[in-house]
């Protein structure tokens, strides 16, 4: 069989065959997790102490924390509580909607990586980076225009910055893992570590606003900031900063499924040897690949400065890890990364509503991450799940051995 | 990760040499370099060499180095059973953190400090089991699943440290005396091998025993056969799955027991950001893969990255010219450079592969 031939049929089967199967696994991996996370506030509602009258009581017991409250504020209360009256765009919802709109340029980074074959656990770095780099070569360009001018120039400007210094952070893990063969899933954290320790020295020292007891840079002034449109603003949401995501969700898909570098992209990930064998430069394809992934990540730090935060600041909460859920929840589908951005952005914004509604810690979010990618990652057990359910009549299949599922190893 | 496995001997052969020559090219240059050291701060007393020099030799140093490495020895120990069996275990960092917070609270509960060490050794093992049913019972990725478990840790500790004592850090508990080995104790330099906290014993123990089992018994053979060639096991009548959980157990248990080390050490657990982990696993994971699966040679590594990271400390409490926050990096940067030199270690040919029984 020839080589191009045999890329071709895997394509098509790993696309054709499990783009439903794809979304099932990914609910049923979301549900499962919820259930879950409900078990462990119960359990976490017996091992704390509260009075009687604040406890609930389920099959006769008594809990401190009650899931249903916990998940009732996690998803109502993060789309601003659509059903009881008095919504609001500038609510809880916009909120959401910012969380997403970090998600999706950070989903998207680990997405085309996942895409090309590698693990970009830099993210996080990369978004760090371009950041700091968007906040410090922002506010020298602001001294030079100002007004509405000063925000149509400076804010594409402020991206591109992210996206340079973000991409340049992440050609460092793909010249080591194209060239010195190093493994990129430690490069990555590695780097991680070395973005935050390097930024937290630079803005520590020598590029610390002397008026501000935090570790940040001196406050962008409001025109090099995202403007706000239709929403009023409280909440450091810019649609502007969403459209932008949007069109990179629809650039990317386009860019992996219609161009060739796309088709480079997908045949390195999906078998090296034969994508190269057919002429493929692996070499290049790696850096490039990341170096985009860390661009993409770099201009979720540039969002982040210019959107939320109006300067940066040591402590970057974690986007780039939760790329990596959104990415694999996603099934690595710049399409899917939309629709997963969304969901996890309610469950970013909904930890906060928990936090003001409940005494339950806002870590259960991040537990509820690593059990969406724990769960995502094994389909063949909700394949094993599905079988029981459907077959039940003939025989069922036996937990180790027996035939294949018959899908290729991914 | 179907890496390329049809080059043909001679070529893996020399490239093999080649990766060897460059590992002990590496290891010689960094004792060149400790010795240049030593010599020039002989030399030069009132220099910053010397003050180097002063740092390297002193016991403190050393001490503090085999304080660090534990957790990462204990880790990397474990990480050489999981991966020689065919399973990347990248979750490391997640078995050492959820066993550090949870020693911390067993022996908050019970008093015990051995107590609370074994339910630290009891956690990370349970993880490590759930990450064992997920990849060889559901074929899951290695790689993902243990991004999971470390994501799930990284929650989960924090998660209970709130709810239990209404903050990410716990609070103090006694922590297990030294054990003084008298007249060994007072030897210069060494001396600090011989007065250390029992969990720096335990390590010595743990290295010695896992080479033994690697290299002599008839259950490391199995795990090298179930990572190398998983077929030809399973054609000698043994179980490759079950020697595949055994090796990811094994990872747990040893994870477990640098985790518990860690944190009883201190007698804290602290979950603020990337938790008092912050990364040991990771470095772990290099520190086998640069001494090449060996136990041993695991542990020297470790030695390296530990004694790096003590001399940082060291430099620190002296108010030396470089900034706190860059000399902190210094140990991430050298695991990138180590990486870059000695670049793909020979990962076992079927490691990061499920192996299905009777295909074919």
């Amino acid at each position: 069989m020839r080589v191009p031939d045999r890329i071709q049929t895997v394509l098509e089967r790993l696309v054709g065959a499990s783009a439903t199967e794809r979304i099932l696994i990914s609910t049923a991996a979301l549900v499962l997790s919820i259930l879950v996370g409900a078990v462990l506030v119960l359990v976490a509602g017996r091992m704390t102490t509260c009075t009687a009258s604040e406890a609930v009581y389920y099959f006769g017991t008594g809990f401190c924390y009650d899931p249903v409250v916990v998940f009732d504020r996690l998803f109502l209360g993060a789309l601003g509580d659509p059903f009881s009256g008095g919504w609001s765009p500038d609510g809880q919802f916009s909120v959401t909607l910012r969380e997403t709109t970090l998600l999706l340029f950070t989903g998207l980074s680990v997405a085309l990586a996942f895409r090309a074959g590698i693990f970009n656990i830099g993210t996080q770095g990369q978004m760090v980076v371009g950041g700091m780099a968007t906040a410090l070569l922002v506010l020298w360009a602001s001294s030079l225009v100002s007004g509405v001018v000063g925000t149509f120039l400076l804010v594409p400007f402020g991206v591109l910055v992210g996206a340079v210094f973000g991409g340049l952070y992440g050609a460092i893990p793909g010249l080591l893992k194209a060239y010195a063969d190093a493994n990129e899933v430690i490069t990555t954290i590695m780097l991680n570590f070395i973005a935050t320790g390097i930024t937290l020295y630079l803005v520590s020292g020598a590029f610390k606003d002397p008026n501000s007891a935090a570790n940040q840079t001196v406050p962008l002034p409001d025109y090099a900031q995202f403007p706000t449109v239709l929403f009023g603003g409280r909440q450091d949401f810019s649609l502007v900063a969403l459209a932008f995501g949007v069109v990179a969700v629809g650039a990317l898909y386009y860019l992996l499924e219609h161009t060739a570098f796309g088709y480079d992209v997908r045949t390195s990930g999906i078998q090296p040897d034969a994508a190269e064998y057919g002429g493929v430069d692996a070499a290049r394809t790696i850096v490039a690949s990341l170096t985009l992934s860390g661009a993409l990540g770099g201009v979720a730090g540039a969002m982040y400065v210019m959107m939320i935060l109006g300067s940066f600041q040591s402590g970057v909460p974690s986007y780039g890890f939760d790329g990596i859920t959104v990415s694999i929840l996603a099934g690595n589908n710049p399409l899917g990364v939309g629709f997963a951005a969304l969901l996890f952005g309610v469950l970013k914004s909904g930890t906060t509503v928990v936090q003001f509604a409940t005494d339950v810690p806002p870590q259960l979010v991040g537990v509820l991450r690593g059990l969406i990618i724990l769960f995502v990652a094994m389909p063949e057990f909700f394949r094993l799940v599905g079988k029981r359910v459907t077959d039940t009549g003939s025989k069922v299949v036996a937990t180790d051995g027996g035939t294949p599922g018959g899908e290729a190893d991914e | 990760m179907s890496e390329a496995s049809e080059e043909t001997e001679p070529a893996s052969e020399t490239e093999f040499l080649e990766r060897y020559s460059m590992r002990v090219m590496t290891a010689g240059v960094t004792v060149a370099a400790v010795l240049a050291l030593l010599v020039g701060g002989w030399l030069f007393p009132d220099t910053i060499v010397g003050t180097f020099a002063d740092v390297i030799s002193s016991e403190n140093t050393l001490s503090a180095a085999l304080r660090l490495s534990v957790p990462i020895a204990f880790a990397a120990l474990g990480g050489i059973f999981s991966e020689k069996s065919g399973v990347i275990n990248i979750g490391l960092e997640g078995l050492l953190i959820i066993s550090a917070f949870t020693a911390i609270y067993v022996t908050e509960v019970t008093g015990g400090v051995w107590i609370g060490f074994g339910g630290g050794v009891l956690a990370s093992t349970l993880l490590a089991l759930l990450f064992a049913i997920v990849t060889i019972e559901f074929r899951a990725d290695q790689i993902i699943a243990g991004l999971a478990v470390w994501l799930i840790a990284l929650g989960l500790a924090p998660f209970a440290s709130q709810v239990i004592y209404g903050g990410p850090n716990t609070p103090t508990v006694p922590t297990p005396g030294a054990i003084s080995v008298p007249v060994l104790a007072d030897i210069p330099f060494f001396g600090a091998l011989f007065s250390a906290s029992p969990s720096v014993y335990l390590l010595f123990v743990a290295v010695g025993l896992s080479w033994y089992v690697f290299e002599r018994t008839t259950f490391g053979r199995w795990v090298r056969a179930s990572g190398e060639n998983p077929k030809a096991l399973d054609t000698a009548g043994v179980s490759v799955a079950r020697v595949r959980y055994a090796a990811v157990l094994l990872s747990g248990v040893l994870a477990g027991m640098g985790g518990s080390a860690l944190s009883l050490d201190l007698g804290q657990f602290t979950g603020n950001g990337p938790t008092m982990v912050n990364g040991k696993g990771f470095i772990a994971i290099v520190a086998y893969l640069f001494g090449n699966y060996n136990p041993i040679g695991a542990f020297l590594s470790t030695m390296l990255f530990a004694g790096l990271d003590a001399m940082q400390t060291v430099l620190q409490l002296q108010g030396i010219g470089i900034p706190r926050q860059l000399i902190r990096i210094t140990p991430f940067v050298v695991v990138i450079i180590v990486l870059a030199l000695v670049g793909r270690t020979r990962i076992p040919e079927a490691a990061g592969e499920h192996y299905e029984s009777g295909e074919e």
